[in-house]
């Protein structure tokens, strides 16, 4: 069923009065007298939501890991197990996963003691869409998206990342994030106040 | 001999003066109208260059002047530089004829702050203003590009249909006052301490909607719609040369229509009036400084009003602007320019 809605037109009194100008120039009053709501950006900086989709990382072992998934897989493959250096098992399911597979760039090597370990892990963020499919893939939870997003560089090489500054990124997020809540917002008095001052107001679901 | 010596140094001061505060004021009314347009969306402004960007419009014009000038290719180079010039000096030369306060005495020669009070200033004021849809014609046929085209056409359409519609509005007026003289139009409400809002109302509305029209502002922008035409007739002017239109356009004009606004329907320099009873000056204590400031005043909130309108309302489209111009706006005028007739003569007793 369609339902009709027509608005109402003006009346008289409305027309002659301009009584529709002035509601609209009441409103624009009020919030030019009231408090701004910007971040100076390159002064001030909001910190993203845990769940950002940026810069990418591997998180590095440091006895979180996912078990037993963890496990299965060091043993599958045999990798050297080091703390404090990357996950990364050389699966390759983030390049299974990547609509633009060419980006990624991963190698491993065999270890004298007959294991494994990764040794080139290469990211070309100019291909990347940052569609966070990749770290859906990856069953060791190693690779993950962090929250930084200036991303801007001098030159093309530098937008790729290797496996050093993944881990770096990796180490600096485990310290300061992961035992964060997973919440929208975090600790940021402006984006709080921002988020309750648009207290959507639902219709509450009736129970039947 | 000497007398004559005195006389064009001041036309020479006034000159300077006057195009010095009106050029320089345009500048730094891009800040203002920045910071307003800022605060009504509820962002700080320009906020970097000096204290709260108070040098933005020096740093604005240093990167206008040293960008490159570029020129559409199948242009026609004289008339794309002589629109600029015909949109800058009629926009300007209407301060001439307007009146910034009563006449004064220094070192005994007397000193009316108006260039040049010539009887028929009014006249004067519409003849120039009618000379500026040449610049934006000009600009928009010189350019070479069918969006500056369509623009200038847009905005010659508006302005021939306001031009009339604006004369008609001010007729009232100068009926009740009996002159074009500007100068002596706000005398003579000074004289019948009447301000003459009180009596046109509907033509000082009907002015407001002209005045937005022809300055090409908010609601009437639709010359340089920036969803459709990217910004009309300016599309193919660069550097200092398309800082120059939107100045002229949105400040110098808005300015001096203001003050015209101020001089035909609120007292000019004269302090708050009651009408038919006098004038009550809450600035007395600035002594013979108080005309100036309450003109100034007046200008400043009048062309507060225009941006506060411009960042409000959303844009008409053309046929409903030309329609309110010729079959609501004109007739209104029609009416009121009876009923000044018929009021006139309590005014003049």
């Amino acid at each position: 069923m369609i339902k009709k809605v027509f608005e109402k037109p003006l009346s008289w009194f409305e027309r002659i009065f301009f009584i529709d100008f002035i509601r609209g120039l009441s409103v624009t009053i009020r919030h030019a007298f009231s408090k701004t709501i910007t971040t100076h950006y390159p002064y001030e900086k909001l910190t993203p939501p845990k769940r950002f989709r940026g810069f990418f990382g591997h998180k590095v072992v440091d006895g979180r890991e996912p078990q037993p998934a963890f496990d299965e897989w060091v043993e599958r493959f045999k990798i050297e197990v080091e703390p404090g250096r990357s996950r990364c098992v050389v699966c390759l399911l983030c390049k299974r996963a990547c609509p633009v597979p060419q980006l990624f760039e991963i190698e491993g090597e065999k270890l004298p003691n007959g294991k494994r370990r990764v040794s080139v892990f290469n990211m070309n963020m100019l291909l990347c869409t940052f569609c966070g499919f990749c770290v859906d893939a990856c069953p060791v939870d190693c690779l993950f998206q962090s929250d930084i997003h200036e991303t801007a560089s001098y030159s093309r090489k530098d937008s790729v990342l290797t496996l050093e500054v993944l881990e770096r990124i990796g180490r600096d997020w485990q310290r300061r994030r992961e035992k964060e809540p997973d919440r929208i917002w975090i600790d940021d008095a402006q984006r709080m106040r921002l988020w309750y001052e648009n207290d959507l107001k639902l219709p509450e679901v009736k129970k039947q | 001999m000497e007398s004559l010596f005195v006389q064009l140094l001041v036309i020479g001061i006034k000159i300077l003066v006057i195009l010095g505060v009106v050029l320089g004021l345009g500048a730094y009314l891009t800040l203002v109208e920045r910071k307003v347009a800022a605060h009504i969306q509820r962002r700080p402004g320009p906020m970097v260059v000096g204290w709260h960007g108070l040098l933005q419009p020096l740093a604005d014009g240093l990167k206008l002047i040293t960008k490159e000038d570029i020129f559409p290719r199948a242009g026609n180079r004289f008339l794309y530089n002589l629109a600029l010039v015909l949109a800058l000096v009629p926009a300007v030369l209407v301060f001439a004829v307007v009146p910034f306060g009563p006449e004064f005495e220094v070192f005994g020669v007397k000193v009316k702050p108006i260039l040049t009070d010539v009887n028929v200033g009014l006249l004067l004021v519409f003849a120039l203003g009618s000379m500026a849809v040449y610049a934006i014609a000009l600009a928009g046929w010189a350019s070479n590009s069918k969006y500056a085209l369509i623009g200038s056409m847009r905005k010659a359409g508006i302005i021939v249909s306001y031009e009339v519609v604006i004369t008609f509005a001010v007729m009232g007026p100068v009926i009740l006052a009996g002159t074009l003289s500007t100068y002596e139009i706000v005398q003579q409400q000074i004289n019948q301490k009447l301000w003459y809002i009180w009596l046109q109302p509907i033509a000082f509305v009907v002015y407001m909607f002209a005045m937005l029209a022809e300055t090409g502002r908010v609601p009437f922008d639709i010359q340089e719609a920036e969803a459709e035409l990217v910004t009309g007739f300016t599309v193919e002017y660069g550097g200092i040369k398309f800082g120059l239109f939107p100045l002229v356009e949105w400040y110098v004009e808005v300015l001096s229509l203001s003050a015209i606004a101020v001089v035909l329907f609120l007292g000019g320099w004269s302090p708050i009036n009651i009408p038919f009873l006098g004038f009550i000056d809450p600035l007395f204590f600035l002594g013979p400084l108080s005309p100036f400031v309450w003109f100034i005043l007046k200008v400043a909130l009048l062309f507060l009003f225009v941006l506060w309108l411009h960042w409000t309302l959303p844009r008409y489209r053309i046929d409903q602007i030309t329609e309110t111009a010729w079959k609501v706006m004109l007739p209104l005028t029609f009416v009121n320019l009876v009923l000044t007739a018929v009021l006139a003569p309590i005014v003049w007793r």
